[in-house]
């Protein structure tokens, strides 16, 4: 039981890590903390259900909503950020601008469900049950748990094996230097945006099949537990983000299901309160050392 | 007069969620990045519900009671976001608001759970509530004009500066910390003793998000800045009432064209304006820098 | 009489010395220099002082007391004052509202009257405002006071930031190249003016390239070159010592 309990918070995890590796991604090149996500995420799992109600395979629905909340998260780069980078008021002026860009795409989605809660077709995906020692996993979980890890493993490829991954770090490390060599901003933000959006709206398919609900404010839950996610990874860290997330998924269903599920909230913020107090900058985070009041 | 009579729960909301931005504006006045202040207003609601419906305790003592909850929680979150700095300090003081939020909760024979905690007198008016926003507003004018305001505005654009001057950053932030407690743990006291009822998750996410937008959209420096911000925001769904369905899609319209066009806020960017326009000298050093 | 005395004080940054065994006196109503080529570690040797890093061993004493461990704000209250090489300030705020910043630890009205803007906060708050604008004449800048401190020229700048650090009355001031940047006549009025409080008792620590101005102003110099003192003496002798020359024709 506790086993079986491990497998399904690692299977939810996987799909945190697709919301979060989004997130965190935006956050640690730009740093600019997009609070739009969620919405992306909700548009992702709109236009996979729309898809799959018009008569598509699963699979293409699967793409094209990858594909549209990748677009719809590069529109908000445009419309949203990109004004206000050569302000130097990003931190504050992008949290606000964000915030606007979710209300539109909420208020899109509300429209088009009639605040209804909507569910995908019930033959959707088949519903097999597997049993590996003892375990129940559902084809599902399988397909979800196989897609996260094609998915991370992707991003990771591009982002370390690529010249274009090359650039974006290059950019994250040092933007002013990397422009200096010559790297176009507005492509580096074409890519990474387009991938946060990609991420997002597979999650948002994924977490659409497995709770059987997709509704208008679907996005807000998980964009709190993505800076969760981002802080204990440590910012802009993939692989902090990833074990960050699974563990995160496995934290929250065991204490669901040991605990009230009332708790389980007071337990993870508890926990990540007394990590910041810790580890100012994260559990993998590294030392910004901006830190002038004492002596060093 | 029946028209103006319909605005007056707007004008109460407007006077309610005018402390709420207060309490927002001054920690980031002082360069702390902490929306714990929703939790506090919630610690507040709660403090003057409970002593007004189970022990029966008259409106003065309930009101100071919620502000000094609001005002102690502040002091005790001021130490360990002390150690943190920027989002990490937001995403902290975040948990934090989440922790209250779930404590309320789960203490359901106290707080009445996510059922809320209703049957509460109202005590609380218009008047009432002008009374202390006016308050309010004189307090943020006399920091302002006062050595406090200058050591929250030194301590915000450099700390490494403040502290050479003898500023002490750390206490300096708690004391802003601590303001902000006692304007949320105030007006949060006030809003429970006006709405009848009081529920956990009133206190979340998405009173984080209003109030944030308030400050930032008016302007984070200037006094005037989150007065600016509540009026337009708590007007706008009105505004646009005939729009029906497409309110909510407007309003996040004007949230992206209002920082598109004035990043810094609506009053701290006409006060830049404002200077650089009286300064030619300014459109000099700017060309040069 | 509240000199500044190191002793023996010593910084390593993981492994690199950035302050090998310094030993100086910096004396009440004198101006003393520190020079040295770029990176021989004065600035970190001012931070050493002013309490924004700590010592790795060593003391620095002020007015007879021990300060190394103090933080930097305690430090500054017991009467140290700064200036920046690189220039901080508010620059969006007026240049007397960075002026009136300085005079924050003599502020004696309450925290409860500044809250609540009870006529005490208010009279000290136009006190405070009389006596900004005096400091301001006294630099020649009366007319910049509403000036937004980020659009004045470098040379202005400069002055703002020294009239911010003798606005909290300091006892000793630490002067981080204060003339870099502006003329030779305005390096000279600059100069009267340091001369003049050190008449009136102050300890002035003066760091600078500009040779001409160290050798006019400072009653004594240190020189610094790789962490360590290579040079003390009166200007004219440390300029000749052949330490010191191939220290900077070095650098060349």
């Amino acid at each position: 039981m506790f086993l079986q309990q491990i497998v399904n918070g690692l299977v939810i995890g996987g799909v945190y890590a697709l919301f979060a590796l989004g997130f965190t991604l935006i956050f640690g090149i730009h740093k600019i903390m997009n609070l739009a996500h969620g919405g992306i995420f909700m548009t992702g799992a709109f236009i996979g259900l729309y898809s799959v109600q018009a008569g598509l395979p699963l699979w293409l629905a699967f793409i094209l909503a990858m594909i549209g909340a990748g677009l719809v998260s590069v529109i908000i780069e445009v419309t949203a950020f990109r004004r206000l980078r050569q302000s130097g008021e990003v931190e504050f002026s992008a949290l606000i601008s964000s915030i606007g860009a979710n209300l539109v795409l909420v208020s899109i989605a509300q429209m088009l469900s009639k605040t209804q809660v909507l569910r995908f077709p019930f033959d959707t995906f088949p519903v097999v049950i597997f049993k590996v020692w003892g375990l129940r996993v559902s084809a599902l979980q399988l397909a979800m748990a196989v897609l996260a890890i094609l998915l991370v493993a992707g991003l990771s490829w591009y982002l370390y094996r690529t010249g274009f991954g090359r650039q974006v770090r290059a950019v994250a490390q040092n933007e002013r230097a990397a422009l200096l060599a010559g790297i176009r901003p507005s492509v580096i933000y074409f890519q990474t945006f387009m991938l946060s959006g990609m991420l997002a709206g597979a999650a948002g398919v994924l977490v659409g099949l497995a709770f059987n609900s997709i509704h208008f404010m679907m996005g807000d839950p998980f964009l709190l537990r993505g800076f969760v996610v981002v802080i204990l990874g440590g910012l802009g860290s993939v692989a902090g983000a990833l074990v960050a997330s699974l563990g995160f998924g496995v934290l929250q269903t065991l204490s669901v299901a040991y605990l009230s599920s009332r708790l389980s909230d007071i337990i993870i913020f508890g926990l990540l309160f007394a990590v910041l107090l810790l580890r100012p900058n994260g559990l993998f985070g590294q030392d910004e050392a901006g830190v002038l009041r004492g002596r060093r | 007069m029946d028209t103006l009579l319909s605005f007056r729960p707007l004008f109460d909301l407007f006077l309610i969620h005018l402390g709420f931005a207060y309490s927002q504006y001054i920690v980031l006045r002082a360069g702390a990045f902490s929306i714990g202040n929703v939790g506090l207003s919630a610690i507040g609601a709660y403090t003057a519900a409970i002593l007004t419906v189970n022990y029966g305790l008259p409106l003065p003592v309930t009101l100071l009671a919620g502000a000094f909850a609001g005002l102690a929680f502040g002091a005790l979150l001021a130490i360990p976001l002390a150690r943190l700095r920027g989002v990490y300090q937001a995403i902290a003081s975040l948990a934090f608001v989440q922790i209250v939020l779930s404590a309320n909760l789960y203490a359901e024979n106290v707080t009445g759970g996510a059922m809320g905690f209703s049957g509460i007198p109202k005590l609380v008016g218009t008047g009432t509530l002008l009374v202390f926003a006016l308050a309010t507003i004189h307090v943020m004018l006399a920091i302002s004009r006062s050595r406090l305001g200058r050591a929250f505005d030194a301590v915000r654009e450099d700390e490494g500066m403040a502290v050479s001057l003898g500023i002490n950053a750390a206490r300096t932030q708690a004391i802003a910390y601590m303001i902000s407690g006692l304007l949320a743990g105030l007006f949060g006291s006030l809003e429970a003793l006006h709405s009848y009822a009081v529920e956990p998750n009133q206190f979340g996410f998405h009173l984080i998000i209003v109030i944030l937008s308030y400050v930032v959209l008016g302007g984070r420096r200037s006094v005037w800045g989150p007065l600016v911000g509540v009026a337009l925001l708590i007007a706008l769904p009105e505004i646009s009432r005939p729009l029906a369905d497409a309110r909510i899609m407007i309003y996040g319209l004007i949230l992206m064209a209002v920082m598109n066009f004035m990043p810094r806020g609506i009053v701290d960017t006409l006060v830049a304006r404002r200077t650089r326009a009286a300064n030619p000298e300014v459109r000099q050093a700017e060309v040069k820098g | 009489m509240t000199d500044l005395v190191l002793e023996h004080v010593h910084k390593n940054f993981g492994g690199v010395i950035a302050s090998n065994d310094v030993s100086m006196r910096v004396p009440a109503g004198r101006i003393t220099g520190l020079i040295g080529p770029n990176g021989a570690g004065k600035t970190t040797l001012i931070n050493l002082i002013t309490g924004m890093l700590s010592l790795s061993s060593g003391r620095v004493l002020f007015g007879g007391r021990d300060i190394s461990a103090e933080p930097a704000d305690k430090v500054a209250r017991a009467g140290m004052g700064r200036t920046f090489q690189n220039i901080r300030l508010q620059k969006e705020a007026s240049v007397l509202a960075n002026v009136m910043v300085g005079f924050h630890r003599h502020e004696t009205c309450s925290l409860v009257a500044a809250i609540l803007g009870l006529p005490s906060s208010r009279r000290e708050d136009a006190l405070l405002r009389q006596k900004a604008m005096a400091l301001l004449g006294r630099f020649g800048m009366a007319g910049h006071a509403d000036s937004p401190a980020g659009s004045l020229a470098y040379g202005h700048q400069r002055k703002v930031e020294m009239m911010r650090a003798l606005a909290t009355d300091p006892d000793l001031i630490l002067l981080d190249e204060p003339v870099a940047g502006m003329n030779d006549v305005e390096a000279l009025q600059l100069g009267r003016i340091f001369r003049e409080l050190a008449d009136e008792g102050k300890a002035i620590l003066l760091i600078e390239h500009n040779m001409r101005f160290v050798q006019e102003l400072c009653d004594h110099v240190y020189v610094l070159d790789g962490g360590r003192l290579i040079a003390e003496g009166k200007p004219r002798d440390v300029v000749a010592d052949p330490a010191v020359i191939t220290a900077y024709l070095g650098e060349e």
